[in-house]
């Protein structure tokens, strides 16, 4: 018995050490605290979200390409991309901010802007008089000043494995009509046509809505809508609803369970038709996969609606009170440059496209595709939270999860929708 | 220490993004709440949480004691193996469950392998079971702390109480209802205290499960102020959660107190 419990005693320590080895990194990343990279003059602070391995690797060698070039050493400081999104707002406010952030374009970065805690970089401008219209405009506040400097973007499209196209006789539809008659066709070989992914990502059932607001309402509706100069209620964006109830049944049901990671590998097992998603899903998937891989672009609803793309545009801006001004605006100038894009491009998945025009993009058919698409398209908008803002974005996941479990409850969700928005418009 | 929490109750009372200056909206905030569905699925999920979390937990860990307090060969084996989980952290515990739960996994085929299988859904994205789903891990994890209390509780009762009960004729049901339950009043508020206290802030493993999902259903007071102040960024309103939270786990505890004083005097 004594030798038992000696035994117990030394198996409870043992036990004991384990608990202790889990809340090690457990406090590790907890003291991630906000201000880490407060930078020493002649030293500048990147704070980046590009976490995921592969872009994480590439940025590693950007900055390592830029600190040879002689200006100011920058120091990368990469945090998970969803703590970075939750405190953003803290980093910028505090007394030491870092320098310089990787985000997104467009009314996100305008909200920033508006609490003036944006560099002005006007004059970083100067250097890129090549990039379109398009982009100038993303990167202006509501107050005329440049306050962001693209340097990539990429596209969504409904991506599919060709094998299995083959497999199944479907060929990609261009209108809703042909949408719907390959999903039947998929269903009935005994596979959920439309994969998706919403537990732990719900944010990607937003695409659906831009896609189909785009298609139905057109892009300048869309816009306006996220912007709080609409209502949820409307029946334009009821319409939206009743478009898509008509191919609920064809969503894959284990969808709602995994994010959209396990989603891109039920695509590429075959376990799914279809996938409407980002070129981002690339960074999960295995490189040899990525041959079989193409896309369409999301059917025509609507011939007579402009057609507009969700092209989110990538980027980085500066805080209002870096010290080193001058050092800060050579970094971004050099980051607007073609070759600092090439090298990101060439390092990372390669599915990002560069900004700037004289950018070469990776050689292949599929960004090819994407590319010509992007520019075909009589308007672009970048995603439902880049249009709107960081906060909006969980009143979206709440009503369209909803809606795809419920919709006969609609009205009420849309109701729900419109108060939750409103709260988030006034605050 | 208090200077934080003085904070709080400020900004309970103004309207703050997190950026500007905060702005006095007065008790505006609690007026909010009072009209906003979600605030009211999280009060009510909370309160289930706290009976079902805090109560099976106590009739769990007060049972698996009793069993387990009479030193017998290999007991220390059980012991450990029911405190086992207290030691990972919650996190942890999370990750473990949500890969039971996923699709196809373990949950599932338990469900399949008994018949059950037509009662099979996607538990934690179903908003009539993602409560119930997160419940289980917590509890699993809670049995074995509050086991370990009540078997300190145990081990300090006079083994002459029994005696002198068992002199009398008094059957095993009768000397746990009248001799070890009354000994345990000390044990019992201490027990009370840390599920209440650990009912109210589970927020853990509720966000890295649903993290409040699917569309708030499985939303506890703690989750939904945690997503109103850094998702949102609404801190003043964010903050009059956190005073709710606060005045829920004062009256609770003091309730409680105030009632064992009295019985004392």
């Amino acid at each position: 018995m004594t030798a038992l419990a000696a035994d117990r005693r030394t198996f409870l320590k043992g036990l004991g050490l384990l608990g202790a080895a889990t809340l090690v990194p457990g406090c590790a990343t907890s003291s991630k605290s906000p201000g880490s990279g407060s930078a020493a003059s002649g030293e500048l602070a990147l704070q980046s979200n590009l976490s995921s391995e592969q872009a994480k690797a590439a940025m590693e060698k950007l900055v390592a390409a830029y600190n040879k070039t002689g200006g100011s050493q920058v120091k990368l400081n990469t945090v998970a991309s969803e703590i970075f999104r939750t405190q953003l707002p803290t980093y910028l406010t505090s007394a030491n901010p870092p320098d310089v952030y990787t985000w997104y374009a467009g009314s996100v970065a305008d909200s920033y802007a508006k609490k003036d805690l944006l560099l002005d970089v006007s004059s970083v401008w100067d250097s890129m008089g090549n990039y379109s219209k398009a982009m100038q405009t993303l990167s202006t506040s509501s107050a005329g000043q440049k306050i962001f400097v693209p340097t990539s973007y990429y596209w969504w499209g409904m991506f599919y494995r060709k094998s299995n196209f083959a497999k199944w006789g479907v060929t990609p539809p261009k209108t809703w009509a042909e949408f719907v008659a390959v999903c039947k066709t998929i269903q009935s070989k005994g596979i959920p046509p439309i994969g998706i992914g919403l537990g732990d990502t719900p944010w990607v059932a937003s695409a659906w809505f831009d896609y189909l607001n785009i298609r139905i309402n057109g892009a300048p509706f869309h816009r306006q809508l996220l912007a709080g100069q609409g209502n949820f209620t409307d029946p334009k964006v009821k319409a939206v609803f009743t478009k898509w109830r008509e191919v609920l049944p064809y969503f894959d049901p284990k969808g709602k369970s995994f994010p959209f990671q396990e989603a891109t590998s039920a695509l590429l097992a075959g376990k799914t038709g279809m996938f409407l998603i980002g070129t981002f899903f690339a960074d999960s998937a295995p490189k040899d996969a990525l041959d079989d891989i193409d896309f369409f672009q999301f059917p025509i609803i609507d011939p007579a609606v402009p057609v507009a793309e969700e092209a989110p545009t990538d980027g980085y801006f500066a805080s209002k009170k870096v010290q080193d001004v001058d050092g800060t605006k050579k970094f971004l100038t050099w980051l607007a440059t073609a070759e600092a894009q090439e090298i990101y491009v060439q390092n990372s998945s390669g599915t990002a496209i560069p900004a700037n025009p004289d950018g070469k993009s990776a050689d292949t058919p599929l960004v090819r595709k994407g590319k010509a698409m992007i520019e075909g398209a009589a308007e672009i908008t970048q995603f439902f939270n880049r249009d709107s803002s960081d906060a909006l974005q969980p009143t979206a996941d709440a009503a369209l999860t909803k809606f795809l479990d419920k919709p006969d409850q609609i009205d009420k969700i849309l109701a729900d929708w419109q108060a939750a928005a409103q709260k988030v418009f006034k605050a | 220490m208090f200077w934080p929490a003085v904070q709080g109750f400020w900004l309970a009372l103004t309207s703050w993004d997190g950026l500007s200056a905060p702005r006095f909206v007065g008790l505006g905030n609690f007026s909010d709440m009072v009209s906003d569905p979600i605030f009211r699925t999280a009060l009510k999920n909370t309160a289930i949480w706290l009976v079902l979390f805090g109560g099976l937990s106590v009739v769990g860990g007060f049972g698996m004691a009793l069993l387990l307090q009479k030193e017998r060969r290999g007991v220390g084996i059980y012991r450990a193996a029911l405190f086992t989980p207290v030691v990972f952290s919650l996190v942890v515990t999370a990750l473990i469950w949500r890969v039971f739960y996923q699709p196809d996994g373990l949950v599932d085929t338990v469900f399949r392998t008994v018949g059950l299988g037509n009662f099979i859904r996607p538990w934690l994205a179903d908003p009539d079971t993602a409560l119930y789903a997160v419940i289980v891990p917590a509890l699993w994890r809670q049995i074995g702390y509050v086991m370990v209390l009540y078997l300190a509780g145990l081990k300090a009762v006079d083994p002459a109480l029994y005696e002198a009960a068992k002199v009398d004729g008094a059957s095993a049901w009768q000397r746990t209802r009248y001799v070890t339950i009354p000994q345990l009043k000390g044990v019992n508020s201490v027990v009370l205290s840390v599920i209440v206290i650990d009912s109210l802030r589970s927020f853990d493993i509720v966000w890295s499960m649903t993290k409040g999902g699917p569309y708030h259903s499985s939303e506890l007071l703690s989750t939904y102020m945690y997503s109103t102040a850094f998702q949102s960024t609404q801190l003043g309103y964010a903050s009059a959660l956190a005073v709710v939270i606060f005045v829920l786990a004062l009256a609770v505890i003091l309730g409680y107190l105030i009632r064992a004083f009295r019985e004392e005097t």
